[in-house]
């Protein structure tokens, strides 16, 4: 095996580890929330497990996730080594030495402040350090991807970076924007608290700087996503890209408007105005832009792909894709799940209607909806492309990858879809257990249940995805072949802008939103310094 | 595939500001002067409170209330009291108890009466907690207030600190099985049907509770079911929001009864 498959294998089996652990607590946290008797059930426990799920599945799988492969877009799409590869096994250390580190107070049940922090409740300082460490692996992992770009440009002066190259470097870029808000606020406000050096916290200027970071991570995870989109879909459908140009723009947006959005997670929080709240809202509402842009371009690519394959008429190219194969599943399932995903998004991105649903289950359904509907079902179809690429041998059974791709799918809305209905019930989030005997709340009984039902099937498909992963190591398995392809475009055109092959307007562009979103509401704190809360420890 | 240079990072560029401006227009102006004089606030007010520079809601003054408000407790937790109990005076401490305290509640803080508390490792915010109550006269006991009257702030911090650990939130992390199902499920998770959180969830270590919390584990029997009690018939009400009030009107006598022997055999 090569350096970059072991690099790529390693990076990937951590996040699928921690991923597998976190849908387990998952179910056993929607038994709990259910009428039914749940095994262990205390309160203590219930949050333990909530901070142990999402640390796991929003820190671990996504960052070791989005590193394993952009170092494996970089070498594949570049076709040159990747630079620094020991930095890369340096920055996979740390980031999962920062993992173990965080993983042991959350054990302990000395950080039970679920993983957004929610200050001035403050856990161990080992939680905060490991979650440090785990940063800057990612940070490591950015430098590199910057690098290797470079590296290629210079070499291959005047020419296009390819796509999937493209689109993982503007992630590298926005996630270094985007950890600068959480990095502020974890090495200034929280950890010099968690260490006793400071007795208070300001609670609004931490939950600002968490916004900055809080919207725009989760386009990071998403990324890897698009990019199989762009990249994967099309060539496993056996098409071709309908736009290269506009797939770089959607990157390129994705950059600008992650960013000076995230105060709406803070509608209803009382320490910024309605004016910054609604610039902010007006800016997430653009965020549609480049979710269109791609509905658009790979419905057309997969079009190609239907009609080249003998599809007639309106929708006849529609079955007549190649459904049997993961990827292309994957991206159809994905599809269906982000209408209702993005919907649900729009609602909540709106100032008024956001009052109904905060801090209701209608929102803990959106984040899982659109996370598990559409971000980790591409990281499985991405996983059964590159698995044979990286092991050399291919699936015995691909019959099994579909059945998985489709319990997720099947799963994930029988979970989601009761859990928004309950939302707008009234049924508030981060609450442990309910008196289903209060004839109020009755009836939620049920929903709940049926939504337990789906996370049983989203566990039973998380356990097969493993097997499946597992089978794909072993010696009887088909010889593959490991050469990575990545969709070309309908029409390559001649040339493409310059400001679509680097980040540097992009990055001004950023740096203008940033401080007219979010200059003042965070100079605020300083200049008018709110009473801060004394520091509230868990551990 | 080449690149050229032209304008079209300009356009986009161009364009998003534009957008920006546009919600500007409408986040700092247009809304809030429109919104603004519906709820009879002039322009500039209007203007400024969108900005966020000037003091916001609500547009209407509320009307007075004629009542005055009387707080459940006088007890203000910032961190120069917080300091204080970390790094009170030791010598003063020991002494106040010796000339005050000893009589009811033992040498050591070990109480040889069972209608007295033991204060030996109690929390040091929770006996603070208490001497101030009894003192500004929201809690009462026919020998407590009197005493507390006579202490001033600094005496009340050295004498928590004298008998705390200062730990808080402090039940051991590993509480005994206890014999009666009921009781371990009321002590660790509570019952929902009648809205009670479990005791762990306030007094558990690191459970987040008020800082206020008092540790129950090895107090008296016959102190902590008087307390239960007194909760339940309004005798006692300095629990800031009725918390305790509120759990306890709603437990049986029996359970009182046990929900105190469990924590007096811990």
């Amino acid at each position: 095996m090569r350096s970059l498959e072991r690099l790529t294998l390693a990076h990937l089996w951590t996040g699928f580890v921690a991923f597998a652990i976190a849908c387990l607590l998952g179910v056993w946290q929607m038994w709990v929330r259910s009428p039914l008797t749940a095994p262990l059930s205390t309160p203590d426990r219930y949050y333990q497990s909530v901070t142990a799920h999402g640390v796991s599945m929003a820190y671990l799988l996504t960052t070791f996730f989005v590193m394993g492969f952009g170092y494996y877009v970089a070498e594949t799409s570049l076709a040159r080594p990747l630079p620094g590869k020991r930095w890369a096994w340096i920055a996979y250390g740390l980031g999962l030495t920062g993992g173990l580190i965080a993983a042991i107070p959350i054990l302990l049940n000395q950080a039970t402040v679920l993983y957004t922090f929610y200050p001035p409740l403050t856990g161990s300082a080992l939680f905060y350090l490991g979650l440090v460490l785990v940063v800057v692996a990612s940070w490591i992992w950015c430098a590199q991807m910057l690098v290797a770009m470079a590296q290629w440009k210079r070499s291959h002066p005047g020419q296009a970076v390819p796509l999937a190259m493209f689109g993982t470097t503007a992630n590298a870029v926005m996630w270094l924007w985007t950890t600068v808000g959480v990095a502020v606020e974890v090495l200034f406000l929280i950890l010099p608290a968690a260490v006793g050096l400071t007795e208070t916290i300001d609670v609004g200027l931490s939950r600002t700087l968490f916004s900055w970071t809080l919207h725009a991570i989760v386009y990071f995870w998403l990324i890897p996503a698009y990019i199989a989109f762009y990249t994967m879909a099309p060539e496993e459908a056996g098409g071709r890209l309908y736009s290269d140009t506009m797939g770089r723009l959607t990157f390129v947006l994705f950059l600008v408007y992650s960013l000076p959005v995230g105060m709406h997670h803070l509608f209803m929080d009382p320490e910024h105005s309605t004016g910054f709240k609604f610039l902010q809202m007006t800016l997430t509402v653009l965020v549609a832009v480049p979710t269109f842009l791609t509905v658009f371009t790979i419905s057309a690519s997969m079009e190609i792909a239907g009609r080249l394959r003998g599809g007639k008429g309106l929708f006849g190219w529609i079955a007549t894709l190649p459904w049997e194969r993961p990827m292309v599943l994957a991206t159809g399932l994905a599809f269906f799940m982000l209408w209702f995903g993005g919907g649900g998004g729009l609602i909540n991105m709106s100032f008024g209607m956001n009052a109904m649903v905060h801090n209701t289950s209608w929102v803990t359904a959106h984040f899982h909806l659109i996370f598990g509907g559409t971000v980790v079902i591409m990281y499985f179809a991405i996983a059964y492309t590159i698995w044979p690429k990286l092991t050399g041998w291919q699936s015995p059974n691909i019959s099994l990858q579909r059945l998985q791709i489709w319990l997720w799918a099947i799963g994930m809305m029988v979970m989601t879809l009761p859990w928004h209905y309950l939302g707008l019930q009234g049924q508030w989030r981060r609450v442990a257990t309910f008196d289903y005997s209060n004839p109020l709340i009755t009836p939620w009984g049920k929903w709940v249940v049926v939504s337990l039902i789906g996370g049983v099937i989203l566990l039973i498909s998380a356990a097969l995805f493993i097997y499946n992963l597992v089978a794909m190591h072993r010696q009887p398995a088909r010889k593959a072949s490991s050469l990575q392809r990545y969709a070309q475009s309908l029409h390559t055109p001649a040339s493409i802008p310059a400001s679509l092959n680097g980040f540097r307007l992009w990055n001004v562009l950023v740096l203008v939103l940033m401080i007219l979103a979010y200059g003042y509401p965070i100079a605020q704190f300083f200049l008018n310094p709110a009473p801060a809360a004394v520091v509230h420890r868990v551990d | 595939m080449a690149t050229h240079s032209d304008k079209f990072g300009y356009y986009i560029f161009t364009g998003v500001l534009a957008l920006v401006a546009l919600a500007i227009f409408l986040g700092f102006l247009l809304l809030p002067v429109i919104q603004g004089a519906q709820a009879g606030l002039d322009t500039w007010s209007a203007i400024c409170r969108s900005l966020g520079i000037q003091a916001g809601s609500p547009a209407q003054p509320t009307p007075p209330v004629q009542s005055a408000a009387k707080p459940v407790s006088e007890v203000v937790w910032n961190t120069a009291v917080m300091r204080g109990l970390n790094a009170a005076n030791k010598e003063l401490g020991a002494q106040l108890a010796q000339d005050i305290c000893t009589a009811c509640h033992g040498q050591t803080g070990i109480s040889p009466d069972p209608q007295y508390p033991h204060l030996s490792g109690q929390s040091a915010f929770a006996i603070y907690k208490q001497l101030h109550d009894y003192r500004s006269g929201v809690r009462q006991h026919d020998l407590m207030s009197p005493v507390a009257k006579t202490l001033t702030d600094e005496q009340i911090i050295a004498l928590a600190n004298h008998y705390a650990t200062l730990t808080r939130g402090t039940l051991d992390r590993q509480l005994e099985v206890e014999a009666d199902p009921r009781i371990d499920h009321l002590v660790r998770t509570g019952d929902t049907a009648r809205g009670i959180p479990g005791c762990q969830s306030c007094h558990g270590i690191g459970a987040g509770g008020p800082v206020e919390t008092p540790t129950l584990s090895g107090q008296y029997r016959q102190y902590l079911a008087a307390q239960l009690s007194n909760y339940a018939a309004g005798r006692r009400r300095n629990d800031v929001f009725s918390r305790m009030r509120g759990i306890a009107s709603k437990l049986s006598e029996e359970e009182i009864r046990l929900v105190s022997g469990f924590y007096a055999e811990q």
